[in-house]
């Protein structure tokens, strides 16, 4: 317990994997493989659920107005190039953990029905990709972030690749070469970066917080700050993803089984923008200061860009995957606002679209398995024959619209307000991009749910039993409580987004007032 | 020369720490002197005296040479060879390289029918030529240990004598490598000419002492040099025998080849390098000569040798291509040696993990090859992982390893040179190489689309997997993982090596 006590991080991080190594070893039996299978994914579901129970622990254990990283770990790693195994946690990586947690059991749940081929393999995938990704939200060694970046590719490929729909080889090759082209220029950034610390201070570091101490050049779009930021802005930008680096998620969304969309939507996306906060702004400062108009520009056309795509599409999983785009281009707008109100509520959408979106994913997945198509024209007439779904429908897709109440309403608003201040035009762009997300979302909900019933197949569908019940229940509670408590959530964030604002904004009034004294200085 | 004119009695004796620090060599060539004895009772058994005496002596010359790893550098024979760390840093590569290709060839040759001693005989020949290569001090001495390594691969890769491709992969790479060794040779020559001395060292401190003897004949000579070495290392544009050769050769040896090969080539190409004070003692206006060819060379062996691969459906051109492209990220790291703190330690680690993950990919070829080598084509992967679970996920970790993604050896060993390369303020050739390697991701993950998301076919293969073939995948994947998780001790092997030079 004691070893917990001090290395609770790591036994999070670690431990889907190993909870999943050690589930291979469950025999298969020789009488009924079906069954040995099923115990593999009640054994995923516990384990998922334990790394639940430990990121509780983690929350509790988190004082908001502690030191900036807290349940630090440090062990050294590759020593002659300053790496180590270096975890800690603050208020932006603390409720990522916790969506991550919260969500992988849902996930895992969700796919009982759907996966049946090679069961062993897919939950063990999952299990690695939880790993992965907590991995990732954790890492305070900037090298050690990457290795984590990097191995979340790997089970998400499989789990494409293997278990995805008819185009599952070409989107999930897509999925793998984008995000590879992208991080690996974000690597060079980093060599560049540590080997700038050895210079300016003699030693060799890969820790976040030894770098952000760096002088970097900035100024004009070839210095170093610009290019470093443009570098992996571009890694990130393609994991939000950004107008017009989007074109491989709708393609891993719909091909992906639906655990993957979920996981996809609610947490890979996530990276980008954390990736941004964490690293992008706070490093290069002057560089952000560079190109913080190109960014909110191309925020607020994604906004209205996913809109207006996603409002054509004929098939209901592209739809969702469209309407991803355009709300990480609120988050992206939000962020590049450079407010604390802005931050706050990008970070608040974050979490949102991860719950609405991941719902979204999961309630195209149980149409799917009843009748095996996602496309909207075979349905219609479905709130007769399932009314429990259409309510549960209903109140996510009022949350993606952002309805007053639910937590939507609370990202966007934050947002919009947060950015007025920067930009009033980009503002009153991404305010119509609210109004088309209400229309696509509530046409297709119209479409799918009302009017006579069209189709005979659609007449004896089975409503939701126990075990769907169950996967949207707490979907629903978090979309509700989201959106009336959000206190309960800012609390233990709102230091963590000041010092990220802090840390971020300084340069530019460095940058100002520099530019001020030149003016002054030509005046005389 | 000198040793001609007056007799020394030190240079004929051996005291007893050159005889340990030599052992490794002794074991090796004891043990192919045995092995000749060996061969001729293949009337008992064609392979099994042969097989285990090789294996005796590959293990023992291992253990030697890590236990010399900590020992001081003792120069040898006058000068003409040194056995210093690096040196058995090396000679470790090559006698482990060795003993995993004569596992893997003992099924293979079975079923080849092509089960004659010989065949590990040649194999301890050229890794006794290959162990000299990168302890020789003197071009001559250098060039000897190349021929005794290239004419007993000469005849490897012919092996297969009914098959007409490897009887043409044989002849075009005696041709071709002929040519190469005449060139370095003549550039071995030239620079004789310029300095009076075929001593590495010897030539350096001419050049420190008179910077004026860096004449046309000296610069033109050391090009010749490096030519040569380009082309035993395969460097675009001096890779066009490599293909067809990699095909051609039996599985087995072909891993070899890129391993054990590469790496003795790439060990003197360094200790010419570092021993020829590139970057210390040398000229100027010579070092910006031979930086601009690699630079051009490695840029051009990188893009070509990736490009290429991509188009390949038979496994065996695709990883011929790939080696090409590992020649180039390679040449970064000799580019960026002696510009950067890290020194020639990223191209020591670098060529540690291609020889793991390429020997490996290699025995699961071997393993999966039918008569012939045929049946290695990508279409003959499919399903594999539900044919051969075991192999396909060891040839999964192979590709991602070789692919650069964590937590693999390519991974730590990639990234390790191309921080340097950043250090040695490289950065339009990192983007380049980091580009190029994103391409590679493509065709490697191929092989992975094959094995895990294709439905099975009839497959040509042999089905049994011998048991020693499995235990030398099994050794590669574990040594891939451990570089790959743990990097920290092979890199500071790999710096102790190299800092030894």
């Amino acid at each position: 317990m004691a070893w917990l006590e001090s290395h609770l991080l790591t036994a999070t991080v670690f431990f889907p994997f190993a909870w999943g190594l050690i589930g291979l070893m469950i025999p298969s039996g020789n009488q009924d493989p079906k069954n040995a299978q099923n115990v593999t994914k009640y054994w995923t579901l516990i384990g998922t659920i334990i790394t639940f129970l430990l990121s509780i622990m983690i929350f509790n254990r988190y004082q908001a107005g502690g030191p900036e990283f807290q349940m630090a770990e440090t062990v050294p790693w590759l020593t002659v190039v300053g790496i180590s195994y270096n975890v800690g946690l603050d208020g932006l990586s603390l409720w990522l953990v916790l969506l991550t947690t919260f969500l992988m059991p849902i996930a895992v749940l969700g796919s009982f029905a759907a996966i049946e081929i090679r069961r062993k393999e897919y939950y063990l995938f999952l299990l690695a990709l939880e790993t992965g990704m907590l991995g990732a939200f954790v890492a305070l060694d900037i090298f050690l972030f990457y290795v984590f970046w990097e191995v979340m590719l790997i089970p998400m490929y499989f789990l494409i690749g293997i278990w995805g729909g008819k185009d599952r080889i070409y989107a999930t090759m897509k999925f793998f070469l984008y995000t590879m082209v992208g991080s690996l220029l974000m690597l060079v950034a980093i060599f560049y970066i540590s080997y700038q610390h050895k210079l300016q201070f003699g030693n060799y570091s890969m820790a976040l917080v030894d770098l952000y101490r760096l002088q970097l050049t900035g100024g004009g779009f070839w210095a170093p700050q610009s290019l470093l930021f443009l570098a992996f802005g571009f890694a990130f930008a393609i994991k939000v993803p950004l107008f017009p680096l989007h074109t491989w998620l709708p393609d891993a969304h719909v091909q992906a089984p639906t655990a993957g969309s979920v996981i996809l939507a609610a947490i890979l996306l996530k990276m980008g923008g954390y990736g941004f906060m964490r690293f992008a702004f706070p490093l290069f400062p002057q560089g952000l200061a560079y190109h913080q108009n190109l960014f909110m520009i191309l925020g607020a056309v994604a906004i209205i860009y996913g809109a207006w795509v996603a409002m054509v599409q004929p098939d209901i999983k592209k739809l969702v995957a469209y309407s991803s785009v355009s709300h990480m281009g609120y988050v992206i707008l939000g962020l590049f606002s450079l407010n604390t109100v802005a931050a706050t509520g990008a970070y608040y959408q974050m979490l949102n679209h991860g719950i609405s979106t991941g719902a979204l994913f999961l309630l195209v997945g149980i149409i799917y398995e009843r009748r095996h198509t996602r496309e909207i024209s075979a349905f219609g007439g479905i709130s007769k024959v399932m009314p429990l779904f259409a309510v549960a429908f209903m109140i996510i897709t009022l949350s993606a619209v952002a309805l007053p109440g639910t937590n939507g309403f609370v990202g966007e608003f934050l947002i919009l307000l947060g950015s007025w201040k920067t930009s009033p035009l980009l503002t009153a762009v991404a305010a119509l991009g609210v109004i088309f997300g209400a229309v696509y979302m509530l046409w297709m909900f119209q479409r799918v749910m009302f009017g006579p019933v069209t189709h005979k197949e659609n007449e004896d569908l089975k409503d939701l039993n126990f075990r769907e019940i169950l996967v949207l229940v707490p979907l629903i509670i978090a979309v509700f409580g989201m959106g009336i408590f959000p206190n309960f959530v800012f609390d233990k964030l709102n230091p963590s987004i000041d010092r990220f604002i802090a840390r971020s904004t300084v340069a530019v009034q460095v940058q100002t007032a520099s530019t001020q004294g030149l003016l002054m200085a030509k005046g005389k | 020369m000198e040793a001609l004119n007056t007799i020394r009695p030190e240079l004929l004796t051996f005291s007893r720490e050159q005889i340990v620090a030599i052992s490794p060599y002794i074991w090796l060539f004891g043990g192919s002197v045995l092995a000749i004895v060996a061969a001729a009772l293949r009337v008992i058994s064609p392979k099994w005296p042969v097989f285990l005496i090789t294996l005796a002596t590959l293990i023992a010359g291992t253990i030697s040479s890590f236990l010399l790893m900590s020992n001081e550098p003792m120069v040898l024979f006058s000068g003409k060879m040194v056995a210093d760390v690096y040196a058995n840093f090396f000679n470790l590569i090559f006698m482990i390289s060795a003993i995993v290709t004569a596992m893997a060839s003992l099924r293979y040759l079975d079923d080849g029918k092509i089960q004659h001693p010989e065949y590990y005989l040649l194999l301890l020949f050229s890794v006794m030529g290959m162990m000299l290569m990168a302890s020789s001090l003197d071009l001559v001495v250098l060039f000897i240990a190349l021929e005794l390594m290239s004419l007993s691969v000469y005849v490897l890769v012919g092996f297969r004598r009914t098959d007409r491709r490897s009887n043409e992969a044989a002849m075009k790479y005696f041709i071709l490598g002929g040519a190469a060794s005449a060139i370095l040779l003549y550039g071995a020559a030239l620079l004789y000419g310029a300095t009076g001395s075929t001593g590495i060292r010897d030539m350096l401190a001419f050049i420190q002492k008179s910077p004026e003897g860096v004449s046309p004949l000296f610069v033109l000579g050391s090009w010749l040099v490096v030519i040569g070495f380009l082309f035993k290392v395969a460097s675009v544009p001096f890779h066009m025998w490599m293909p067809d050769v990699y095909e051609g050769a039996p599985a087995p040896i072909t891993g070899f080849m890129t391993t054990g090969l590469k790496a003795a080539a790439f060990a003197a190409f360094m200790r010419v390098f570092v021993s020829a004070g590139y970057g210390a003692g040398l000229a100027e206006s010579l070092r910006t000569h031979l930086h601009d060819i690699l630079w051009i060379s490695a840029v051009l062996t990188m893009v070509v040798g990736n490009v290429i691969a991509l188009t390949q459906t038979n496994l065996k051109r695709m990883l011929a291509y790939s080696s090409i492209s590992h020649t180039g990220y390679l040449l970064v790291g000799m580019i960026a040696g002696p510009l950067s703190e890290q020194g020639y330690a990223p191209v020591a680690l670098y060529l540690v993990s291609y020889a793991a993950m390429n020997l490996g990919a290699f025995v699961i070829l071997t393993i999966l090859a039918a008569k012939d080598d045929s049946g290695l084509n990508l279409h003959d992967m499919s399903g594999l992982s539900r044919r051969h679970p075991w192999i396909a996920f060891s040839m999964a970790v192979f590709m991602l390893s070789m692919a650069g993604i964590p937590p693999t050896a390519g991974f730590a060993a990639k990234y390790y040179l191309f921080y340097s390369a950043i250090q040695a303020r490289e950065v339009p050739l990192v983007v380049i190489s980091v580009l190029c390697s994103a391409i590679s991701v493509y065709y490697y993950l191929r092989v992975l689309v094959y094995m895990y998301m294709r439905d099975p076919v009839e497959s040509p293969s042999g089905q049994r997997v011998s048991i020693w073939a499995a235990l030398a995948v099994a050794a590669m994947v574990a040594l891939t993982l451990q570089i790959g998780v743990l990097p920290e001790r092979m890199v500071t092997a790999a710096r102790k090596a190299v800092i030894s030079l």
